[in-house]
């Protein structure tokens, strides 16, 4: 047989495993993309070392294949002996290095002896400061904060719980769905998070599919940043957690100024969402929007404050920000957040308040000024 | 309006050697059902490419229950309308059809190669890149174009290709090559 007759038939095996993992069949999907490699790994046998890109190609997709059947060790045995053919032209060879962190990534998961969700999320952060592999540790730990409290908002929405107004997730939120920080293959700086598995098995209600938390995620994410407000308020029908999601979103969005983008995507999906500082200035005049104007402030005037925020208090709804040396007293934080402003402390921020009598501030929105 | 060229989402798979028919159909009814969310038939799609504006008439069957149910999942009925939609609009415009198919790590790039030629390997085919947004704008349309540009003239990939983005509220398809065609 030749290189096109195989490599048909692959594809053919590959489009059929597709559509069993569509319909939910992970195992029928595993050996049918099984056979799919096999005959890939076949057709790369049989291609003409003259035609180095259907090589290149064909090396990748075979190593893809057994990857998606779940047979790691030939994957990554496939990978290494293609990496080690110096003939294999250079964009095969970085797409074969994302394979093997992939393979990697994976193998550690089963290694954990911990169960996780179906479908993962992979973060990439790029730009700016940002380089291939690495990025400053300060800027990666907030968004990581920012991820986690957003997916335990996630849970906490499908959970249809009433909105947490202070401190953490519940204990059992916390235990059942805790979010697992992965590498994953370098292109920027990228990570990976899965979600662990609950060991109740009836922790999500009946109608609701665990499977979706990642889905929902990004669903949340991608609307928050969307200037199509019908379509955030299909999404997320609750206007308070409209609210707490807008504002971690806004968190997780750059300004520009460190970095330029964070593309978040679904293990299965080619498109990411991306929230970029343009992405942004969309969140920022949502949240503006739909900022209720309180009747005692109606005559007050808008100020911004930019310094460091050293001090909150949400029981005794106050935050203080240091400006050129001097504190400032912000009062009246209303439904902010621990989560949303937690991670904002000792770090430069922008804060909207409003002057009243006496020179009291009160408080509008904060976000991070990077 | 009648007058305008009809684009054909209909039996992809009897023009486009590379699909089958049961991919061509999920691409179709995917399609439908992410422009059935904004629209209802018949629809005046936008194609800009190569400086070119031209518009085509689609008259897409408005899905029942049974197909919306099938592509709940809008992340997946996105992307798999996307490439239904990128398809037709890259044989339309530039009279390139899918021969083959690739896995990739988070799923399969499309090649493509004019109308006719055979298929003995992919030396000369074309990687067709897609991007779909169900309500993004025009100004989205382009972000996602522009940023598929930056990263082609940043060299992350040296395969010629051609990038295709479709917007389904905004009924738009924009699309453009990346890096060297050869």
């Amino acid at each position: 047989m030749t290189w096109a007759d195989l490599h048909r038939a692959s594809e053919a095996a590959a489009i059929e495993a597709e559509e069993a993992f569509r319909k939910g069949d992970a195992s029928q999907a595993a050996l049918l993309y099984a056979k799919a490699a096999e005959l890939e790994q076949q057709a790369l046998g049989t291609v003409d070392p003259t035609k180095i890109r259907t090589r290149g190609i064909t090396a990748v997709s075979a190593v893809s294949l057994w990857y998606k059947a779940v047979a790691y060790e030939r994957a990554e045995q496939l990978a290494y002996s293609m990496l080690a053919d110096p003939a294999i032209p250079q964009f095969a060879r970085v797409d074969l290095r994302n394979l093997v962190q992939a393979i990697w990534t994976e193998s550690s998961k089963r290694a954990a002896n911990v169960s996780f969700l179906p479908g993962q999320v992979f973060v990439s952060v790029k730009g700016g400061e940002v380089i291939t592999g690495g990025a400053p540790l300060d800027l990666i730990v907030g968004k990581v904060q920012t991820i986690q409290a957003m997916f335990y908002r996630t849970v906490e929405f499908i959970k249809d719980m009433p909105l947490r107004l202070r401190g953490g997730p519940l204990r059992e939120i916390q235990e059942s769905c805790r979010p697992w920080l992965f590498q994953a293959a370098a292109g920027s700086y990228q990570f990976s998070v899965a979600i662990q598995e609950a060991k109740q098995l009836d922790f999500f209600k009946e109608d609701t599919r665990p499977d979706l938390v990642a889905h929902q995620f990004l669903e949340i994410l991608k609307a928050t940043a969307s200037e199509d407000l019908v379509q955030l308020e299909t999404v997320v029908p609750k206007a308070e957690y409209r609210n707490v999601f807008l504002r971690l979103s806004r968190n997780l969005a750059p300004t520009g100024k460190t970095f330029e983008s964070i593309e978040l995507r679904a293990a299965t999906a080619d498109t990411p969402v991306a929230l970029t500082p343009e992405a942004r200035k969309v969140i920022n005049h949502t949240i503006k929007k739909n900022r209720p104007i309180h009747a005692e402030d109606s005559e007050a005037v808008e100020e911004e404050v930019i310094g460091t925020l050293r001090a909150v208090d949400l029981e005794k709804d106050f935050l203080n920000v240091i400006v050129d040396s001097q504190a400032l007293h912000i009062v009246g934080l209303g439904d902010a957040m621990d989560d949303v402003i937690g991670p904002m402390v000792n770090k430069t921020v922008k804060v909207q308040v409003l002057r009243g009598a006496r020179d009291s501030l009160r408080f509008r929105d904060i976000e991070l000024d990077e | 309006m009648n007058d305008l060229p009809h684009l054909r989402i209909d039996g992809l798979h009897e023009r486009h050697p590379g699909l089958t028919e049961a991919l061509g159909e999920s691409y179709a009814e995917a399609a439908c059902v992410c422009w059935s969310r904004h629209h209802q038939p018949p629809i005046i799609v936008l194609l800009r490419h190569d400086g070119n504006d031209e518009f085509r008439l689609i008259d897409f069957a408005v899905p029942d229950a049974r197909v919306r149910k099938a592509h709940a999942n809008e992340i997946d009925a996105t992307e798999m309308g996307a490439y239904g939609v990128s398809l037709a609009a890259v044989e339309d415009v530039a009279g390139l059809v899918a021969v083959g198919r690739a896995e990739t790590l988070t799923g399969a790039d499309w090649y493509v190669a004019p109308n006719g030629a055979e298929l003995d390997d992919l030396e000369r085919c074309i990687r067709l890149e897609v991007s779909g947004t169900s309500a993004g704008a025009s100004a989205y349309i382009n972000r996602l174009l522009r940023e598929k540009l930056t990263q082609a003239a940043r060299g992350e990939s040296n395969l010629p290709a051609i990038a295709a983005v479709v917007g389904f509220k905004a009924l738009e398809v924009a699309i453009s090559p990346l890096g060297a065609q050869g």
